[in-house]
């Protein structure tokens, strides 16, 4: 009977390739299977009386009220056209670089990510913004469209993200789990705060090797005979410095208060919702009417995140009513080679999983199911959040299905072929990898900032 | 005549979650401010109450719950759409009348009945906050489980009305194009 918790897992990967909205798909076919099973008398519907304070315990949760806080910050930077002024400033400062403007793309993605987040909003502002001008300036349509499809995705682990927010919610109970089925009464805690910290050496890594390939590469890259240098425009010095200056403040202060732990990232993310006000009211951007958009927006991304939350909860008391945390944790205890081989799976079934389903919907319904048994195993719970954002990263990027991908052609010129868009993302895709790879051989990447605060 | 009432019924609950949803949209700006506030009075002034860190949570408790109605309506919430992009719009609105009547229905249904008596404990106690000096209305905001659930039925009944009215208009067309 335990096997039903499986078979409702690939049942419920059917219904959600019909396209009905994920958080329905996933609840709804859970009540199926848990209405048959009682039926059959193979499921226990006590599990189901948890319902009501799993769906409080979601309204109660402090640690969430910091995702529609960073979302109003990211929407309102983002409507506020500060995003825009940024991008157009930096390409200025990097235009006279040979490379320049693919530089500028990587570090404005950088500073994006860090500031919004949200990878589709990344992926299709610098989309609209910078790929027009790339290709004016003669860099091929693929290099130029991989280079802004592998920045956009950098908000899922840069920080403060949205990404990193939920997973470490999830990874934090999962990690109080383990331990108490350990035998730990007085277990230690993982917070969303620890998941920023190790998440900082990885992202400034990555960043790093994106720029190091640009510099190497673009020069290559660009068609000589098309190349028009644009920015011969004389860069007015306060021009730059109010494009740049307002916003680097802004992420210094949000990114700052919580690492040196003066604020919760709740705080933090409504001191930096906050800041984006002002920094919208500076632009002279903020009529009535775009608050109204901000806010508008910011309802319904966040009621589209936590409807996830509530499917995903119901759908996961379901498959703990079936056994299914106990088939989990058996088939990673069978698996020859351990912990090790345990994290390869996860990873490889993650990356998988992320072609079709969101970060969010991964982090809570995959996370909480395996993220108890791997910590149990003795994984690190930093490490492990990580090495989940950057797989996920590497897999919205990757084609046929990445997200980014999607995202980047719904807002690319008809000359950028889709193909031009695959060929170009390749290269940052074994950046990636690499990545990967390196934090699993060397988990101190990861874990030696968090250890010393 | 059966046509025009069940558009007057779709027009009534959409204006109705459409309403819903604009009024809560304002809380996630009091969000903002208040979060600002508590920080700017905690570490510069070094005050702080209990009641206003709770009333943000009440405020995020109502944007998620009561806005996403109206985020179904406009198609905002996320779907796994690699086939569902490619499909025609009448098979697109048959997946969302399945989607509505088996999966949405059911589960909001579901977590009305059995929130219920859960509810229902919390408003015979007046339940009040866990914390010193809180909010005293815990079974209030226990309470918007029950609105959740109702207002997303009411969406569901919406979106089945639509796309019926969809596919028969779908189908008058095809009609007229064969006559």
């Amino acid at each position: 009977m335990e096997y039903l918790s499986l078979l409702m897992f690939l049942t419920v990967c059917l219904v959600l390739l019909l396209g009905y909205p994920v958080a329905y798909s996933l609840a709804g076919t859970a009540l199926i299977f848990a209405g048959v099973g009682a039926l059959f008398g193979v499921f226990d519907t006590s599990y189901l009386q948890a319902v009501p304070s799993r769906l409080f315990g979601i309204i109660s949760n402090q640690t969430l009220i910091a995702v529609p806080l960073f979302v109003f910050m990211g929407v309102m930077l983002e409507k506020s056209r500060v995003a825009e002024n940024l991008l157009v400033a930096m390409g200025q400062v990097f235009g006279r670089l040979q490379s320049g403007l693919a530089v500028s793309v990587v570090l404005v993605g950088m500073l994006l990510a860090a500031s919004t987040g949200i990878v589709g909003a990344t992926v299709v502002t610098m989309g609209l913004l910078s790929l027009p001008t790339m290709l004016k300036q003669g860099y091929s349509p693929s290099f130029a469209s991989g280079a802004i499809c592998a920045t956009g995705t950098l908000g899922q682990i840069i920080p403060p993200s949205i990404a990193l927010v939920l997973l470490g919610d999830v990874l934090s109970s999962s990690f109080q789990q383990a331990q108490l089925n350990m035998g730990i009464f007085s277990p230690r805690s993982v917070s969303v705060g620890d998941l920023f910290v190790g998440a900082l050496v990885p992202g400034m890594l990555l960043v790093g090797m994106y720029l190091v390939y640009v510099l190497i590469f673009a020069s290559r890259q660009i068609d000589q005979s098309v190349n028009q240098n644009i920015s011969d425009k004389p860069i007015s010095s306060i021009g730059l410095f109010s494009a740049l200056f307002p916003p680097l403040m802004l992420i210094f202060i949000v990114l700052g208060s919580i690492l040196a732990g003066f604020a919760t990232p709740t705080e933090a993310a409504g001191v930096g919702a906050a800041g984006s006000i002002v920094l919208a009211l500076l632009n002279k951007q903020l009529a009535l009417q775009k608050l109204k958009d901000v806010m508008m927006s910011t309802t319904k991304v966040t009621s589209m995140v936590f409807l996830i939350l509530i499917g995903a909860s119901i759908f996961s008391l379901v498959f703990r009513g079936f056994g299914g945390e106990e088939l989990i944790a058996e088939l990673f205890a069978s698996l020859p080679g351990g912990v090790f081989s345990a994290v390869l799976l996860v990873m490889a079934v993650i990356f998988l999983l992320g072609f079709i389903l969101d970060f969010i919907e991964i982090t809570f319904v995959v996370v909480p199911l395996v993220a108890p048994v791997l910590l149990a195993m003795g994984v690190d719970p930093i490490w492990l959040g990580i090495m989940i954002a950057v797989n996920l990263q590497t897999s919205f990027l990757t084609p046929p299905f990445g997200f980014a991908l999607f995202y980047l052609r719904g807002v690319a010129p008809p000359e950028v072929s889709t193909s031009d868009i695959y060929r170009g993302v390749i290269p940052f895709i074994v950046i990636q990898l690499t990545l990967l790879v390196c934090l699993a051989v060397w988990p101190n990447l990861v874990t030696w900032l968090p250890s010393l605060l | 005549m059966r046509q025009i009432s069940s558009r007057f019924s779709l027009q009534w609950i959409d204006s109705l979650n459409y309403s819903l949803c604009k009024l809560v949209s304002w809380f996630t700006l009091f969000m903002v401010l208040l979060t600002f506030l508590i920080v700017v009075l905690r570490y510069g002034f070094n005050m702080g109450w209990i009641a206003m860190q709770e009333s943000v949570m009440y405020f995020h408790g109502m944007v998620f719950l009561v806005g996403a109605a109206h985020t179904l309506r406009v198609n905002e919430h996320v779907r796994v759409d690699i086939f569902y992009r490619g499909f025609t719009p009448e098979k697109q609105a048959k997946v969302d009348i399945f989607g509505s009547l088996f999966l949405l229905m059911p589960v909001n249904l579901f977590i009305f009945f059995i929130s219920f008596d859960y509810v229902m404990l919390a408003w015979k106690i007046l339940e009040d906050s866990q914390e010193a000096g809180g909010i005293p209305a815990v079974f209030l905001l226990k309470s918007l489980i029950l609105v959740f659930a109702f207002t997303m039925v009411l969406q569901g009944i919406a979106e089945v009305i639509r796309n019926i009215l969809k596919l028969s208009q779908q189908k008058h067309i095809t009609e007229e194009i064969t006559e």
